[in-house]
């Protein structure tokens, strides 16, 4: 039993530590694929303290990385090249479950899941004409299941709109 | 070597979970549409959802647990007849009998739009799986949904996932105008 416990403790960390290292392998791969860098954003941290308030009901644990200035980005806007780049980071353990792409409002969106339990970790990738927004939430099934009923509207229920960097 | 099988079969599986094969001029279409969808859920998904989801009744819980995938596509688009009917026929042509058999096909003149269902026999009077395509004038979908189904429960599905709405009745499939 003592010899179980200590297993059981560490694939829960593993498990954890697999959440953390998709959104930053996604944001890394988005910097990389288009040589840009994330827009840091001040005073993050304080705003987590304050995500459950400020969030729809049953999100937690929320991660932010905004990139600019992407019209620029050789490559970028190409719908084919992002699918590459989605197929290629799906292959990691995350599962891609809704892809959305609008041609008239110039949006790609992604939305991928972890292991689904009562919660579960949300990676939503907006990909808009200049700015893209990298998002990983932990969410209650009610909020994953009205993400997948409108993925349109994922980057406006989260409020992960490129203005928040003004918001935060 | 039997973990290395069984890594391969888990790998594999999702692929074979997807009746329905998009040829690259179908695919190609997500170019010209105005926006395209795609929804992919294998059976974990599935199942979980049915386990916790408060708004399932307890019908479509037991329907969504007995399912193996659904898949998606969607095409929107800005004018009219931007796809070919022969785009269409590449995917119809895909279920043919004995395996798939046409419970529904409606044909359209007006704007309705064209609705063909088939259903693939799973054995011992069960379904393995139904395949929807909507073809309208602006908009082309196609539904996989592999595993244990009625079609009447089709209508239960309707609206989720962005599954079209149908109105599964004996004189066959109608879209359900969405608000």
């Amino acid at each position: 039993m003592m010899t179980r416990l200590p297993v059981v403790l560490l694939l829960a960390s593993c498990a954890l530590c697999a959440a953390d290292r998709e959104f930053e392998r996604i944001a890394r791969a988005v910097e990389s694929h288009y040589g840009v860098t994330r827009t840091h954003i001040p005073l993050m941290g304080v705003a987590n303290l304050f995500v459950k308030v400020a969030r729809p009901a049953g999100t937690s644990g929320f991660k932010l990385a905004l990139f600019e200035n992407l019209n620029a980005a050789r490559g970028y806007g190409d719908m084919s090249d992002l699918e590459q780049l989605f197929d290629e980071l799906s292959a990691g353990g995350l599962k891609p479950l809704v892809r959305v792409h609008s041609r008239h409002g110039g949006e790609s969106t992604y939305i991928c899941t972890g292991e689904v339990g009562k919660s579960t970790k949300m990676l939503i990738a907006t990909f808009e004409r200049n700015e893209a927004t990298v998002v990983e939430v932990q969410v209650n099934i009610d909020t994953l299941m009205s993400t997948l009923a409108a993925p349109e509207l994922a980057s406006k229920t989260f409020g992960i709109q490129h203005q928040d960097r003004d918001r935060w | 070597m039997r973990i290395a099988i069984l890594v391969l079969a888990a790998g594999l599986a999702p692929l074979c979970a997807q009746e329905i094969k998009l040829p690259a001029n179908v695919e190609k279409l997500a170019e010209k549409a105005e926006e395209s969808v795609v929804v992919t859920l294998d059976s974990n998904m599935l199942r979980l959802f049915a386990k916790f989801d408060n708004n399932a009744d307890a019908a479509t819980k037991k329907m969504l647990a007995g399912l193996e995938s659904i898949y998606v596509r969607s095409f929107q688009f800005k004018f009219e007849d931007e796809y070919k009917p022969a785009d269409v026929e590449s995917v119809r042509s895909q279920f043919q009998a004995p395996a798939w058999s046409r419970i529904v096909g409606v044909r359209s003149k007006n704007s309705d739009g064209d609705v063909d269902v088939y259903l693939k026999d799973g054995g011992n009077g069960k379904l393995a799986g139904i395949v929807v395509i909507a073809a309208e004038r602006r908009e082309l979908t196609f539904v996989s949904i592999v595993g244990s189904i009625e079609p009447e429960q089709l209508a239960d599905l309707g609206g989720q996932f962005h599954i079209p709405s149908l109105e599964m009745g004996l004189g066959g499939a109608r879209r359900r105008e969405s608000k």
